[in-house]
């Protein structure tokens, strides 16, 4: 029978904590940027011409469907050899997790947007809007609201997937873990007591969700 | 105005849809005060007609002149940009089949929305001017509700209320209660009856034959893209001239 020993771990709370600020703090800048990427895309993939779109069709297409691990590893080898720039690793990782998420927004985004009804679209030219104009007040609130499931899930689904910064020795929650594994030998408590910290960040964000779905679809 | 008085001048428009030729040269010149009501088969391209009057659909050959807004279709003619149709379609209110009203604003906001975000007027002013414009199509207690808690009617109804708030020069309806179950036609029939009879400038898409009747100046047959018949409704409804339009209208008979 294992016995438990997660008072094993009281030497190691500076550096999990500090793991966790790592894994936050990517979580937040890479869905921001990735945020922007998106809501650009996604936007110029509805409106732009085809020369516009089809780059970026690329672009959404090949982030989403390689592994992420590949392209953090790609981005922190291979780039900088090709366009001869410097790649702290931290770099590294902001770019490939942007593009990553950003990919995945864009997606979202261009599938709420087009997902409101083109009647919405010539009720605004109707009493004299211009494109923008509706496009702000008229089409991307309603898209926003048919967006919220999916954007968060992608969300959860990052910070999730900053545990693979750790492959180029970015001092993540993960990547303090298997450092902590190495010197104390005690890997299920680690492990647990990482997982139970994702959860810990991760379940309010659903609860939270669930209450702006709520309260955007009051008037459904 | 034109010269001729006329509010509305829509000269030879044409429309295809890839090879299928929708409109083969309609005109239709509406003076102001007038109703004028389109009948006529489905596929008969009335519908898109009224779309060319405000250009949600764009001729590609013909002219429209609507107040100081004159547009000349064709080749070689440069598109007419957003600014400017956003101007001409301040002055032309339109009302479609399906409401189309904004499900994520109340009703209030739904008809300030315009005045405020196109015409730059103050929120206290519109709402106001709002809330004048429901008690007018008999939904004064409404203000605050959302659209979709209002039934088929009442929403037709704000939907006229949010054109009307624009103050146009021109009224399009296209199809105004066919989307509606039948007990909720009257009280839409009833407020559009009443702009008629405040000399509001109208132009109707509509499958009811008595009403047109009842409030038209005139009453336009559309057939196969072309304007088939126009005149008045004695002339057209109970004197028609042509065959097929005799055929269409005695198919409404059997069916009402």
């Amino acid at each position: 029978m294992y016995v438990w020993e997660f008072a094993a771990l009281k030497p190691y709370w500076g550096l999990i904590w500090q793991g966790l600020l790592v894994t936050v703090f990517y979580t937040v800048t890479t869905v921001v940027a990735g945020l922007v990427i998106g809501l650009t895309v996604g936007i110029l993939r509805t409106t732009a011409p085809r020369w516009v779109t089809m780059p970026l069709r690329l672009y959404i297409e090949v982030f989403r469907c390689t592994p992420l691990l590949v392209q953090l590893v790609w981005v922190y080898y291979a780039l900088p050899v090709l366009i001869g720039v410097d790649m702290t690793p931290a770099m590294a990782c902001f770019i490939a997790l942007s593009l990553y998420a950003g990919s995945f927004y864009a997606e979202i985004f261009r599938g709420g947007i087009e997902a409101v009804d083109v009647g919405q679209w010539e009720a605004g030219r109707a009493i004299g809007m211009r494109r923008g104009k509706i496009f702000r007040r008229i089409v991307l609130p309603q898209a926003t609201q048919v967006m919220i499931p999916s954007f968060i899930n992608q969300t959860i689904m990052q910070l999730k997937n900053t545990s693979l910064v750790s492959v180029v020795a970015v001092g993540d929650l993960l990547y303090q873990g298997s450092v902590i594994t190495a010197s104390s030998y005690r890997p299920l408590e680690v492990y647990t007591t990482i997982a139970v910290l994702y959860f810990v960040v991760l379940f309010p964000l659903t609860l939270i969700a669930d209450q702006v779905e709520l309260r955007m679809g009051a008037h459904r | 105005m034109n010269a001729n008085g006329a509010t509305l001048v829509a000269s030879n428009i044409h429309k295809a849809f890839g090879d299928h030729e929708v409109l083969k040269g309609v005109s239709l010149s509406v003076a102001r005060g007038e109703v004028v009501t389109l009948i006529g088969a489905s596929g008969s391209g009335k519908s898109t007609f009224l779309r060319c009057l405000n250009l949600l659909e764009m001729p590609q050959q013909g002219e429209l002149a609507i107040g100081t807004h004159k547009f000349t279709f064709g080749k070689g003619m440069r598109a007419a940009n957003d600014a400017k149709l956003a101007l001409l379609r301040r002055s032309v209110g339109m009302v479609f089949q399906h409401f189309n009203l904004f499900p994520h604003m109340s009703v209030l906001s739904n008809i300030t929305e315009g005045p405020v975000q196109v015409k730059g007027m103050a929120q206290s002013e519109a709402n106001e001017l709002g809330r004048d414009l429901l008690a007018k199509v008999g939904l004064a207690d409404k203000a605050d509700t959302y659209p979709s808690r209002l039934s088929g009617g009442q929403k037709q109804r704000v939907a006229i209320a949010r054109a009307l708030a624009m103050k146009p020069d021109v009224m399009l309806f296209d199809e105004p209660t066919s989307a509606l179950d039948p007990e909720l036609v009257g009280e839409v029939l009833s407020v559009i009856r009443g702009l008629a009879a405040e000399g509001m400038t109208m132009v109707l898409v509509t499958h009811e034959m008595a009403f047109a009747a009842d409030v038209s100046t005139r009453v336009g047959f559309m057939n196969a893209g072309v304007m088939a018949e126009i005149g008045t409704p004695e002339e057209t409804i109970r004197q028609p001239r042509s065959e097929r339009l005799k055929a269409f209208l005695s198919r409404f008979h059997e069916a009402s």
